[in-house]
């Protein structure tokens, strides 16, 4: 097969890693080879924080190249622009979660946080196949808003794109979740399948 | 969850490991029994890897006063036959440059392994230093992996070439290897208890001799040969000649990955001989020779100093003059910063003349950049060094009248954004303690210092700065920013904290007693939560005329969250009818949870971020903030 590519984009705190990790444990179940590169330098909570992973096929570098991604996922509205404009193929999928995280520079007052729809214009010079829904809102229905991140995973098994089955993922899940957080991770994960199709994918 | 991946004994399961976990797990199959690290990014996921498994792993680990005792340690458990693994981050190793040359001078007994994990484009340190250089200095093998499945066997490979040659070995990865995860096939972990026991023959003036320990530069020259001979034939080199002669390519240790991909993007496998070089030195010259004869011009793509490409440079003088010898150095790789997909593609397009890899969006990304806002380092809500800053700034203003009466000379951690807006109060750092010791030359030139040093940083280099101001009367002013913990590199204890890196009860050192024992005029600890009271405190130690120390002790907020869990913070909150919309709370103090509204121009308090540690209702003139009224 040829390399799958996906592009995670947060801010430190979101549980980008734990996706990135259920993701690729999946891939190594069904028998691909996987690589995941972390950025994150000095982020601490609130810092931008972006992985790439690469599943099966022939990769070396754990970094993707520009315009290659097949798969971005955003967890957060501004981030998910910022990696996809750079990151995305052409006429690759979006899926994005519409909650904003806003940085100190903006809760003080000192710059804007750009609205939707300039955001997604952007996004849209790349792609017309994006998916945006509150995955926080999601979470938090499914009793955790730090469940997100198993949110944005349920919707992106929904979008079909994945070299691994539904059954694969929740299979990892509760291998290597705690098990006392199982529950609502399994809610918030077929929450994200609902909000994907929902979603319309515009 | 189950137990760690690193320790479970099952040869031949494909398992998702990080770099640094990858290391760990080499040294569980190698049969290491003492592993040493200080922490510091990229290299902190090997010790706190370490600190989980090393009971059930059998082995043990301990995080090091610093780099220097860590080596130390290593070196004492070699030298009774039994082999050991160092951390470190890079600049990690200038610390124990001091042991490293004799350890290499005297040679080793059980296999001793460090890793030296530099950091390309210094995403977090103060240098992209390139540790190379100090093997060379220190006649040290050195083996660079290009994955984790490498970097795990390299560290069993590693312990046996440094007991057949008996020299320690450097393992050196880069950021981008320590930090990448990959699947991983397990190997087995072979339990191999060797019998404990001081070699005589080997390190003792009494038994072997003085005159036939001392002087061994010789012996330690001739080892590196061996070592050489080795490389020449080792498997994590491999040599593809059937390629075209267009040109040659050697690729160092993980920068080969990116040669990797660029010829298979560019489908130039036929034109290209490439050469995967994983021992940058000694370099293998038989087989770089043979790379070298068949090509006109090779390319050398390695991470931060053209170090094998100046040794090729020399080597194709004698064996292959007419090959144009390229990379860093010749200007067609950069000469600084981190190598990627983009530089390599760039490279080689321009070599080859390629189209490929020309296409770009510049001109999306620069609109994009302009729409975004960036996210900039800050200290955490709840902070204790945020309010420390602000009482420290206060005290000065008043002692000083200007802010500029004193030069704030700070020191390595999380505390050294206190050069970050808003505080804005922190004009120099350099490396782990230099506070204390920049701040007595400044003294003596008659500069007003505050030397701002955290609680690990102290006990890591500050100590004997202290003691040197105290016996040569420098009257020099210490802040120590003590949050209980080495928080910015993963919350790893300090000698104060009462427990030893496997969980063990401690005897706690403190920094009130070090620094009265070192004869310290006056000692004080404050906490930094109460504004008030740390000023006080700040003001006295500015007015002392001698040596003075306050401590600010409040454990680092993101601990203290974690240790009340499951229990969850009160937040506080703004009278919305009581703040006038003065902004002093952001403007001057700036926590995260404080919150600008432009609907009714007043702050609020984010309740997901606040921790309730009070301090921004002190800071606020109209009392305006306070514990939420249920």
């Amino acid at each position: 097969m040829e390399t799958f590519k996906i592009v995670i984009a947060g801010v430190g705190g979101q549980g980008t890693l734990l996706a990135s990790r259920m993701l690729a444990l999946s891939a190594i179940e069904a028998g691909h080879q996987v690589k995941i590169g972390e950025t994150y330098g000095m982020a601490q909570r609130g810092g931008p924080v972006m992985s790439h992973i690469q599943i099966g096929g022939e990769a070396y570098s754990p970094q993707l190249r520009p315009r290659e991604a097949d798969i971005l996922i955003g967890f957060e509205l501004a981030e998910a622009v910022r990696r996809g404009v750079t990151y995305l193929r052409n006429g690759g999928l979006a899926v994005i979660n519409s909650r904003k995280f806003p940085p100190v520079e903006v809760t003080s007052g000192m710059m804007h946080y750009p609205t939707e729809a300039e955001l997604l214009a952007l996004l849209g010079e790349v792609t017309d196949d994006v998916a945006v829904f509150d995955a926080t809102a999601l979470a938090e229905e499914a009793g955790d808003p730090i469940t997100t991140n198993v949110v944005m995973l349920g919707a992106l098994t929904a979008s079909g794109s994945l070299p691994f089955t539904r059954e694969t993922v929740l299979k990892v899940m509760r291998e290597n979740l705690r098990s006392a957080y199982f529950d609502t991770n399994v809610r918030a994960f077929e929450l994200g399948m609902k909000g994907f199709t929902d979603s319309g994918r515009r | 969850m189950s137990s760690h991946t690193v320790v479970t004994n099952q040869p031949g399961r494909r398992t998702l490991l990080m770099g640094n976990e990858a290391i760990v797990r080499g040294a569980i199959e190698a049969g290491v029994s003492v592993a040493t690290a200080y922490p510091g990014t990229p290299s902190s996921e090997i010790g706190n890897t370490l600190s989980r498994v090393a009971d059930s792993a059998g082995l043990y680990f301990e995080w090091s006063a610093n780099e220097k005792v860590a080596f130390e340690v290593a070196f004492g458990a070699s030298m009774c036959d039994q082999r050991s693994l160092v951390a470190m981050k890079h600049v990690g190793l200038n610390v124990a440059l001091d042991v490293l040359n004799p350890v290499s001078l005297r040679g080793v007994k059980g296999g001793l392994v460090f890793v030296s994990t530099d950091d390309p484009s210094q995403h977090s340190s103060r240098t992209e230093q390139d540790n190379r250089w100090l093997a060379k200095q220190n006649c040290v093998p050195v083996l660079e992996p290009s994955s984790p499945q490498e970097a795990k066997d390299m560290v069993s490979y590693a312990l046996d070439l440094s007991e057949r040659v008996r020299l320690p070995v450097m393992l050196r990865t880069v950021t981008r290897l320590s930090h990448m995860r990959s699947d991983v096939s397990l190997g087995a972990i072979e339990r191999r208890d060797r019998e404990a026991a001081f070699d005589w023959d080997g390190f003792s003036y009494r038994v072997a001799g003085f005159d036939k320990l001392f002087k061994r530069h010789k012996e330690r020259h001739e080892k590196l040969d061996r070592a050489q001979r080795e490389f020449e034939g080792l498997s994590f080199n491999s040599l593809e000649l059937d390629g075209g002669e267009r040109l040659g390519i050697i690729g160092v240790g993980f920068a080969h990955n990116y040669c990797l991909d660029a010829i298979n993007k560019a489908s130039i496998e036929e034109e290209v001989a490439h050469l995967k070089l994983a021992t940058p030195h000694p370099l293998p010259v038989e087989l770089v020779s043979r790379l070298l004869e068949g090509v006109d011009r090779v390319l050398v793509v390695e991470e931060v100093d053209p170090f094998v490409e100046l040794h090729v440079k020399a080597l194709a003088k004698d064996v292959a003059p007419h090959v144009e010898v390229l990379g860093r150095m010749s200007g067609h790789l950069p000469r600084e910063g981190e190598l990627g997909p983009v530089t390599m593609d760039g490279t080689l397009a321009t070599l080859l003349d390629l189209e490929i890899f020309k296409e770009s969006r510049t001109d999306l990304e620069a609109r994009a950049k302009d729409l975004l806002f960036d996210r900039m380092l800050t200290l955490c809500a709840g902070c204790p060094h945020r309010a420390s800053i602000y009482a420290l700034k206060k005290a000065v203003q008043a002692v000083k009248v200007d802010l500029r009466g004193v030069v704030v000379n700070g020191d390595i951690g999380c505390y050294g954004l206190a050069h970050a807006p808003p505080m804005s109060f922190e004009d120099t750092y350099f490396c782990m303690g230099a506070s204390i010791g920049v701040s007595q030359g400044m003294a003596r030139a008659g500069v007003d210092t505050i030397a701002w040093i955290g609680d690990g940083t102290f006990f890591h280099a500050g100590i004997p700065a202290l003691i040197n101001a105290v016996v040569n009367g420098a009257s020099i002013k210490v802040v120590v920013a003590d949050n209980g913990t080495i928080a910015m590199t993963g919350f790893q204890p300090t000698p104060q904290s009462g427990r030893t890196a496997m969980g063990r009860p401690a005897k706690r050192v403190m920094i009130e007693d070090i620094a009265r024992a070192a004869g310290v005029d006056s000692v004080e600890v404050v906490d930094p939560n109460d504004l008030e009271a740390a000023e006080r405190a700040f003001r006295r130690m500015l007015e002392v005329d001698g040596v003075a120390l306050v401590i600010a002790r409040r454990l680092c907020a993101t601990e203290a969250l974690r240790v009340m869990r499951p229990e969850k913070p009160v937040p506080l909150e703004v009278d919305s009818g009581a703040c006038t919309g003065c902004r002093i709370c952001l403007s001057q103090f700036g926590c995260p949870a404080l919150v600008w509204s432009d609907l009714d121009g007043r702050a609020r308090i984010d309740t997901t971020l606040c921790t309730g540690c009070g301090v921004c209702a002190q800071v606020c003139p109209q009392r305006a903030i306070g514990i939420r009224e249920v």
